[in-house]
């Protein structure tokens, strides 16, 4: 009865000479560990998104928040004229990313998506390319 | 038969079989991208490579080697796989690998074979196409860089379409798909070469980057265009309607379609459709509820119960079995006025009439495969081909494959008589029957008509005055016609009949009946009379009464009863009469001055806006039911889509009268298709499941008379050039202006002249003319050609704007004078 008493101070009294590890939030921020999966992001190369509008991440995803419509540019190119992620349907699974055959979608360390509007919780592709 | 060994299991197949058919045929998949099996063996792409015991030392072609007795064939050896990768890494090395912006991908053979059979790495290296793309054509765009020179577009394009628009240019490294002088593709837009193109090098533009082939829900479905009948399959996303997709084990005509099947579905998502019911407020047609609208109808229904010759309902021959089906009983019975049609009258005369007084039956004793078993075919206008294109190429298949012998009477040249061995005789316009006369006549005169038929002597004296001469061609090429017809072992005569054809009547129909039972070429196989109905049920309407009988008024006399006050009631389901019957002005002042009128549609037509209700209805990709083709085939029609807005279907605003109205109810349409089947002798026995997906086509029991046809003489009108109306290949009726593709290539009325003609007028390709009649005057753009002969106009029906029937009148011709504007 006493050994286990004295055992489980002892584990009490080592932490009060150890590190906390409570963040102050939000005046202390986490460090992100490298593959951490926060909000997507939109890559950019040359001034445009490198998106081609292929629909692979909307056929891939478990969740189906990922909408794509593809436009035709001024060269007859492809383009995402419409991609928008509905934040309130999405897994982070990350499937999005793996599924891109041209590096155009990766996921931020951003994990702060906290809102007050349902409308608010959809990314449009502007949202989307900010963060490059 | 022959036996031969694939893979250790036996087979038994024909002798003309490949051995791709063979194995095809035992279920052992051979991956091949050159082979379609409408088109003959290519051997073009060498993936079909197999080993063959007896032919040691080399691989053979499956694809391209008849089998032989005993034949034993292995298909995935090492060598095999081995040289099939060698295969696809050689069309690899310059096809670019652009599958993330290319729209085949997930629908592409070569990204399929290069996956299964791991094509990760390419051990050679060199330069890839640059060719430029083509993207000037509205429809089709050409990537030739992604091209594998499989040749499936210029065969398919040569062979079934027989266009011809396509080429393979060049030699070796530099050989390359091309079109006539490398130039722009300028052909007849079918997408036929889009459909089987096995990569993503020819590509539909309406199509284009909207969606991929895997998030499409595909749904089997019958075209609501002409009355072939050809099946479809819906590609659908998101309640839109994207696609057509190609599927070669499909119906009759194996999944091909013309351009109005590939390309004219964007009707259905138009954003012109009708989403709200609209009732005309103080001389504004305004949105109103569906309560409102109906209450509105029924009313005005119910009180015309007690006075029912003032009630007149016109449909449109596009509605399913089960919607015209209701829509007689609720008219017929429950309002209990028989003033009900279809088009204008004469549009089907030639079955109602013609082919009952002829046949007994109120349908064409021949199908659509008896095109391809007939011996001669005899074409009445050249422009079958155009009213009903994939007959066309039907007629096309036949003659170039099983050398079928086609004969083309005609007031015009037209794409078939480019035909090989293709015969055609220009006659002046609207002397069809005289010429069936004639060549009745020649049959009896050179002694082959046929023994003991009915009403021969009544028909010896009918034709006995008829000559050549009176048909207005000449003496020589009657009796060779006439020969020919008659000594063909089974010869089938084409006749088409719609809107646009004012002379192809019951007369004609008559006519054309009397030349097949007079030479014995009907009640058999490959031959007799196929009378094409214009519309995809135009057959159907016909079966399910949706004409005048007994004293009730058709169309035409409708249309007169709301000019002279009589018909105060006029409910229209989906028809378009202000643009499609004769004389537009007397149309539209009748329908002005009908007291009340309601019209069902998709969209605001020419006569809705004339409407006091308008119902927003469904298209066909929005509801189940059936169509029954011209050859009397009853198909499936399945729903793709939900309805636009808040449109119903004409099932569901006739089944909510007829219930006000105290008339029948129904829970579904399949209840009414099982009261078709217990009421409608021809569709006895039949179940909307029982049909499948390939219909059946229900038999027709004939009682053949000859029916004498008197020929109208038509009077040439001095200076002046004699109207042919029709249709033209892009459109069907006046919807087909509501899709996109159509518009694309052909979106203006016009008028087409003899380069003779044009030059006397002083016009030239292009100029807007004045064409005047009798009846009024319209403005079109010309067209000048050598189809047309000297003397003779050309002009679709088919425009709202430089509508042709402003200046017609339902004659057999209108004599037209045309000026440059």
């Amino acid at each position: 009865m006493i050994m286990p008493l004295i055992k489980g101070l002892q584990i009490t009294i080592s932490h009060m000479f150890k590190k906390p590890v409570t963040l102050q939030y939000p005046t202390e921020r986490p460090d992100v560990k490298p593959g951490f999966r926060g909000l997507h992001a939109l890559n950019v190369s040359h001034d445009k998104a490198k998106c081609v509008a292929c629909y692979l991440c909307p056929t891939v995803c478990p969740a189906k928040c990922i909408t794509v419509e593809a436009g035709e540019d001024a060269n007859h190119d492809k383009y995402a004229a419409k991609y928008e992620i509905d934040m309130l349907r999405c897994i982070f699974c990350g499937y999005c990313v793996e599924a891109c055959p041209v590096d155009a979608i990766r996921m931020t360390e951003q994990f702060e998506l906290a809102n007050y509007t349902r409308a608010d919780f959809t990314y449009t592709k502007d949202r989307l390319l900010e963060k490059k | 038969m022959v036996n031969l060994t694939i893979n250790g299991k036996q087979v038994a197949v024909e002798k003309d079989a490949t051995i791709y058919d063979a194995a095809k045929a035992c279920g052992i998949k051979i991956p091949i991208l050159c082979h379609d099996k409408k088109l003959h063996p290519f051997g073009g792409c060498r993936m079909c490579l197999v080993e063959v015991e007896q032919m040691k030392g080399r691989l053979i072609p499956a694809c391209t080697t008849p089998v032989t007795e005993g034949m034993i064939v292995q298909t995935t050896t090492d060598e095999i796989v081995k040289a099939r990768k060698l295969v696809l890494e050689l069309l690899l090395l310059k096809h670019p690998i652009d599958c993330p912006v290319c729209d085949a991908a997930g629908d592409c053979d070569l990204q399929n074979l290069t996956y299964e059979y791991k094509v990760n790495m390419n051990r050679f290296v060199d330069e890839k196409f640059n060719h430029e793309i083509d993207y000037e054509n509205p429809l089709i765009e050409r990537d030739m860089n992604r091209c594998i020179h499989c040749g499936k577009c210029a065969r398919i394009c040569d062979e079934i379409v027989s266009y011809g628009a396509y080429t393979f240019i060049n030699r070796g490294i530099e050989a390359k798909m091309g079109t006539e002088f490398d130039g722009p593709l300028n052909c007849e837009f079918c997408g036929s070469c889009v459909s089987v193109c096995p990569v993503g090098a020819l590509n539909s533009r309406p199509f284009k980057f909207k969606a991929r082939w895997w998030a499409l829900q595909k749904t089997k479905s019958v075209c609501s265009y002409c009355g072939t009948g050809c099946q479809l399959t819906l590609g659908t996303k998101d309640g839109k309607v994207l696609t057509t997709i190609y599927d070669e084990n499909q119906g009759f005509h194996n999944g091909q379609l013309c351009t109005r099947g590939r390309f004219g579905y964007q009707f259905v998502n138009s954003d012109k459709r009708l989403t709200a019911p609209l009732i005309r407020k103080n001389g504004k047609l305004q949105e109103a509820t569906w309560e409102e609208a109906l209450a509105e109808v029924t009313s005005r229904l119910a009180a015309g119960k007690s006075d029912p010759a003032s009630v007149a309902a016109l449909a449109t021959p596009r509605l399913t079995n089960e919607e015209l089906f209701l829509f007689g009983k609720l008219f017929r019975g429950t309002v209990g006025t028989d003033n009900i049609d279809h088009s204008a009258g004469y549009a089907h005369e030639a079955l109602t009439k013609g082919a009952v007084a002829s046949f007994g039956v109120a349908a064409s004793p021949a199908e659509i495969a008896d095109v391809q078993k007939s011996n001669l075919l005899l074409v009445v206008k050249s422009d079958a081909y155009e009213t009903h294109p994939v007959i066309g190429f039907e007629i096309n298949l036949g003659v170039k494959r099983k050398g079928i012998a086609l004969r083309i009477v005609s007031d015009k040249k037209g794409k078939l008589t480019r035909l090989p061995g293709a015969k055609t005789t220009v006659h002046a316009p609207g002397n069809e029957v005289a010429l069936f006369n004639a060549l009745c006549k020649s049959v009896i005169d050179q002694g082959l008509a046929v023994e003991g038929v009915a009403g021969l002597d009544a028909l010896k004296a009918a034709v006995a005055d008829a000559t050549a001469e009176k048909a207005g061609v000449s003496a020589e090429e009657i009796a060779a016609i006439a020969k020919e017809f008659a000594s063909a072992e089974k010869a089938l005569i084409i006749l088409p009949i719609g809107q646009g054809y004012p002379g192809h009547n019951a007369a004609l129909a008559n006519a054309a009946a009397n030349l097949a039972i007079l030479t014995g070429q009907v009640g058999k196989e490959g031959a007799g009379l196929l009378i094409m109905g214009e519309k995809n049920n135009s057959q159907g309407a016909v079966d399910m009464g949706i004409y005048p009988k007994g004293t009730g008024l058709n169309a035409a006399a409708i249309i007169d009863g709301c000019a002279n006050g009589n018909v105060k009631t006029l409910f229209v389901a989906g028809e378009n009469p202000v643009v499609s019957y004769p004389n537009r002005a007397k149309v539209e002042k009748a329908l002005e001055n009908v007291e009340f009128m309601v019209v069902s549609d998709l969209f605001l037509t020419e006569t809705a806006a004339l409407a006091d209700v308008v119902l927003p209805a469904c298209s066909f990709a929005e509801k189940s039911g059936t169509f029954t083709s011209l050859g009397r085939r009853v198909q499936n029609v399945r729903k793709a889509i939900p309805a636009i807005g808040l449109a119903k279907s004409d099932f569901e605003i006739l089944n909510a009268i007829s219930q006000a109205l105290g008339g029948a109810r129904y829970n579904n349409q399949g209840e009414v298709f099982t009261e078709i089947a217990a009421s409608v002798p021809a569709y006895k026995g039949l179940t909307q499941a029982g049909l499948k997906d390939e219909g059946a086509v229900y038999p027709v029991a004939l009682a053949a008379k000859l029916v004498p046809a008197a020929a109208k003489a038509a009077a040439p009108a001095a200076g002046k050039l004699a109207l042919v109306t029709g249709s033209a290949l892009y459109h069907c009726g006046t919807m087909s202006r509501f899709g996109e593709g159509p518009m694309y290539v052909c979106p203006d009325a016009y008028a087409e002249l003899n380069v003779a003609d044009a030059a006397a007028l002083k016009v030239e390709e292009g100029d807007q003319v004045t064409v005047t009649s009798g009846t009024g005057a319209v403005q079109v753009v010309a067209k000048v050609g050598k189809r047309v002969p000297q003397g003779v106009v050309f002009s679709p029906y088919h425009f709202g704007e430089g509508s042709v029937n402003t200046i017609t009148d339902g004659a057999e011709v209108t004599y037209v004078s045309v000026a440059k504007k």
